[in-house]
């Protein structure tokens, strides 16, 4: 399963795909087949007034990210995890850190 | 310091103006991402793993106390209320809308600020020594010749497009306080003129910089510049990122062939009509005299009987306070590096301090240090204790300056794209490690420079202790370097020892620093001196755990 | 969403805005210099035969080509293409320069390539006087370069003074 993100163009910030649309919160991405990821990714690379450099990352079967791609998509997913913006993205959707 | 006059004015304005327009045209699909990346990085916009992240040059690390205040402000409206200082003596924002830069832009110019060659494959902000003006050692002030060279490389219509970009840093002091052997170029202001060095650089591939050419005369810089800069943009490699930089031409070629080629180059321009002339030199050379120094009574018995009563404050003279040409003043250090938390970060209400600090103590001058804290050049001996509780209030009086928890760190996977592992959090373990402020002093000087990732912003190759992130296989892993050093005595690290787990690294420091304390023959002798007295596998059991 | 400037179809325009005809064939490198010119030859090719060749010449430059060994053909050169393979690549403006003000040839410098409009006030600067630019308004495009920036802060191959000079000229006036 795979999970696609990309970022923003007007503002940068983090977007996950979910249900046909971009959220910001990434509690709630859409789990894609591979397939349908792949296809969803080319039409959004397409789409570049809209987002930036979308691309999927695999997850496993408890919606963690797989090994290689924990680190940067729980910084990404929560916020950063140190200063005075710690783990802001998650605080905003008043929920715990995902990919743990 | 300089001020702006008609010209820069204007010039400012237009590339503002161009950058609008860019920002629209992107915006409307009429740039593609592609095509907009290096416009916008020219303007210091970064994509970063959370946000844009908007770097705004502070031209040789020296603003005022009004463009202080105006970091705050846009911190506050722009931003998430704080900004982050650089070892390139620039400031970071890292929260920014794509919509909102040419408004930042607009109230930066309103200060003389830009953020123009902050990125991109061209000349960057050339660095300078923090104390420069101000210090006791110093034999000649680089910061007209910064200026002169910032005029110079700004919108440069043939290196705006060079293979990578490409870093000057200058000194005109005895000690090397900016680090002038790694970089692209760095320049020595001497008595008999600049000494070239060429072919620094940290990253995948660390190299110090060649001495190609002594006794360039002031009014000769900018042509023999540009002869160095053509020569790499001509023949630098431009097929592999990580092959571009100049040092990787300088060490193919040679730097007796590389020094030839530039000399050639250089007989071939028309210098009298790339070199600024004598006037030009002497006009910029205007905007950087001595501030009107106060001669305030100063009472050292006072100073003796407010450091014996409070010996947190002594202690920050001790170590935050660096000698002044004049000997009833001090440069000040303000640490931007609180135990625990990140290394040069500052909040608008900390910038706002710093800047009413400056009016009231400072001859409302700042520099931005390339360790990432904030000096105070020209601070009266007689103000020290007032400027110190000021300071206190909003936690900036750490008095760590140039001790184990002064850490450069680079920001790391917490906000950058290219990081392979974070180094603030681990920046700050470190320092509540060694929290103990008598241990600290104990210890005496110590760099520790962390990178998250081969790029080495956090230049840990030329760290006492180096520290670089790694990834293995999605673990971050820390690889550690001995021996390294960015002085007049510049020397590389070497990796030692096996890569780490985040969660040894403090302790495998502390190992690594209780040995030095056994091992020193007196306290004089610095942890790099013992390093070097001994050599790095002295060290290396150290950092593993016993068995 | 507007379409991507880039794609419009290529156009060859002079500095000053006016488009013109290209009368200049590129050679291929087995055809022969016939009757049918003038025609651009590519680099190799012009060090090799520029020699036993009469009449003016095309040449064109790709950015690892050392400009300065046409040095001795100046004479016979009209037209020097440099080719932009890519937009980020650099060494065509210093080879533009080195023709202008090291060798001071005086014929047409054309900016072939990945040509866009943001590049164009930096050609200018350095001496190209023909574009063959990927823009939908190349007319509005050459005129936005021209406007964009009044002054410069260093000499380069076109008729500004640097800003030093006007600063002193100011001082004197």
């Amino acid at each position: 399963m795979k999970l696609l993100t990309a970022n923003r163009l007007t503002d940068g910030l983090v977007l996950w795909y979910a249900d046909g649309q971009w959220v910001e919160d990434a509690a709630i991405a859409t789990h894609l087949e591979d397939a349908a990821g792949e296809a969803l990714k080319a039409e959004w690379a397409a789409r570049e007034t809209e987002v930036v450099a979308p691309y999927l990352i695999p997850v496993t079967d408890d919606g963690t990210p797989v090994q290689r791609e924990l680190v940067r998509e729980f910084v990404r997913a929560n916020g950063p995890t140190i200063g005075q913006t710690t783990f802001d993205t998650a605080k905003q959707f008043k929920r715990d850190e995902v990919f743990q | 310091m300089y001020v702006y006059d008609q010209f820069d004015h204007a010039l400012v304005r237009e590339r503002n103006a161009e950058f609008s327009d860019q920002v629209a045209r992107r915006l409307s699909g009429e740039l593609s991402e592609d095509q907009f990346k290096p416009l916008r990085l020219m303007n210091g916009l970064y994509l970063q793993l959370h946000a844009y992240m908007l770097r705004i040059a502070i031209p040789y690390g020296v603003l005022s106390s009004v463009q202080m205040r105006k970091f705050a402000h846009i911190a506050r409206t722009y931003d998430r209320d704080f900004g982050h200082f650089t070892t390139r003596q620039n400031l970071q924002f890292n929260w920014i809308k794509l919509a909102d830069t040419p408004k930042i832009l607009e109230e930066l110019a309103e200060v003389e600020m830009h953020a123009m060659q902050t990125s991109g494959n061209c000349i960057r902000n050339t660095t300078t020594d923090q104390f420069s003006g101000a210090a006791k050692d110093e034999l000649d002030d680089p910061r007209p010749w910064a200026e002169l060279i910032r005029q110079w490389s700004t919108i440069h219509p043939e290196f705006t497009f060079l293979p990578r970009k490409f870093k000057i840093a200058i000194t005109g002091a005895t000690k090397d306080r900016a680090a002038i052997r790694v970089h692209d170029i760095g320049l020595h202001l001497t008595p008999k003129g600049f000494e070239v060095y060429v072919g620094g650089g940290m990253g995948r591939t660390p190299h110090l910089g060649h001495l190609i050419k002594s006794g360039v005369p002031g009014e000769k810089l900018l042509s023999y510049l540009e002869a160095c800069l053509r020569v790499y943009n001509r023949y630098g490699r431009r097929d592999n990122i990580y092959k571009a930089r100049i040092k990787i031409l300088v060490s193919a070629l040679g730097p007796d062939e590389y020094a030839r080629q530039v000399e050639e180059e250089w007989n071939t321009l028309d210098q009298a009509a790339i070199d600024a002339p004598y006037y030009e030199i002497d006009r910029i050379r205007s905007f950087f005299p001595d501030p009107a120094f106060a001669d305030k009574a100063f009472d050292q018995a006072a100073l003796d009987r407010a450091k014996a009563a409070d010996p947190a404050f002594a202690r920050w003279v001790r170590n935050n306070t660096h000698p002044h040409k004049r000997d009833d003043h001090v440069s000040v250090t303000i640490s931007t590096k609180p135990v625990g938390l990140p290394p040069g970060d500052a909040s608008s209400a900390q910038m706002d301090v710093m800047a009413d600090v400056a009016d009231s103590f400072a001859y409302s001058e700042l520099r931005v240090a390339h360790d990432q804290n904030i000096i105070l050049p020209h601070v009266a001996k007689a103000d020290l204790y007032d400027l110190y509780q000021q300071l206190d209030r909003v936690n900036l009086s750490t008095a760590n300056a140039k001790k184990i928890s002064d850490i450069i760190a680079c920001p790391g996977l917490d906000y950058c794209t290219l990081a392979n592992a974070r180094s603030i959090p681990l920046s700050q373990e470190i320092s509540k490690r060694f929290a103990d402020a008598d241990l600290t002093d104990e210890i005496g000087e110590l760099e520790i420079k962390i990178s998250g990732c081969i790029n080495a912003c956090g230049h840990h190759h030329v760290g006492h202790i180096g520290i670089l992130g790694v990834d293995k296989q999605g673990i971050e892993f820390y690889q550690i370097l001995l021996g390294g050093r960015a002085d007049e005595k510049a020397a590389l690290g070497v990796i030692t020892g096996k890569g780490l787990p985040a969660e040894a690294v403090p302790a495998a420091i502390e190992r690594v620093v209780r040995l030095y304390l056994q091992l020193r023959t007196s306290p004089a002798e610095r942890f790099i001196d013992v390093v070097e007295r001994l050599g790095r596998e002295t060290f290396a059991e150290a950092l593993h755990e016993p068995a | 969403m507007s379409q991507l400037n880039s794609s419009a179809t290529p156009t060859l325009i002079a500095k000053d805005g006016t488009r013109i005809l290209d009368g200049w064939a590129l050679l291929n490198d087995e055809d022969v210099v016939g009757a049918d010119g003038p025609y651009v030859l590519g680099f190799e090719r012009a060090l090799t035969e520029l020699p036993g060749l009469n009449g003016k010449y095309g040449v064109r430059v790709n950015p690892g080509d050392d400009i300065r060994l046409l040095t001795p053909y100046m004479e016979k050169i009209a037209l020097v293409e440099v080719n932009f393979p890519g937009y980020r690549d650099g060494r065509g403006y210093s080879n533009a320069r080195i023709l202008r003000s090291d060798l001071n040839y005086q014929g047409e410098i054309r900016a072939v390539g990945d040509v866009l409009r943001d590049q164009l006030f930096l050609m200018l600067r350095c001496g190209f006087n023909e574009f063959v630019l990927k823009d939908a308004d190349p007319e509005g495009a050459i005129k936005a370069a021209t406007d964009r920036f009044e002054n410069a802060y260093q000499t380069a191959a076109d008729a500004r003074q640097p800003i030093w000079a006007l600063r002193q000229k100011l001082t004197e006036a």
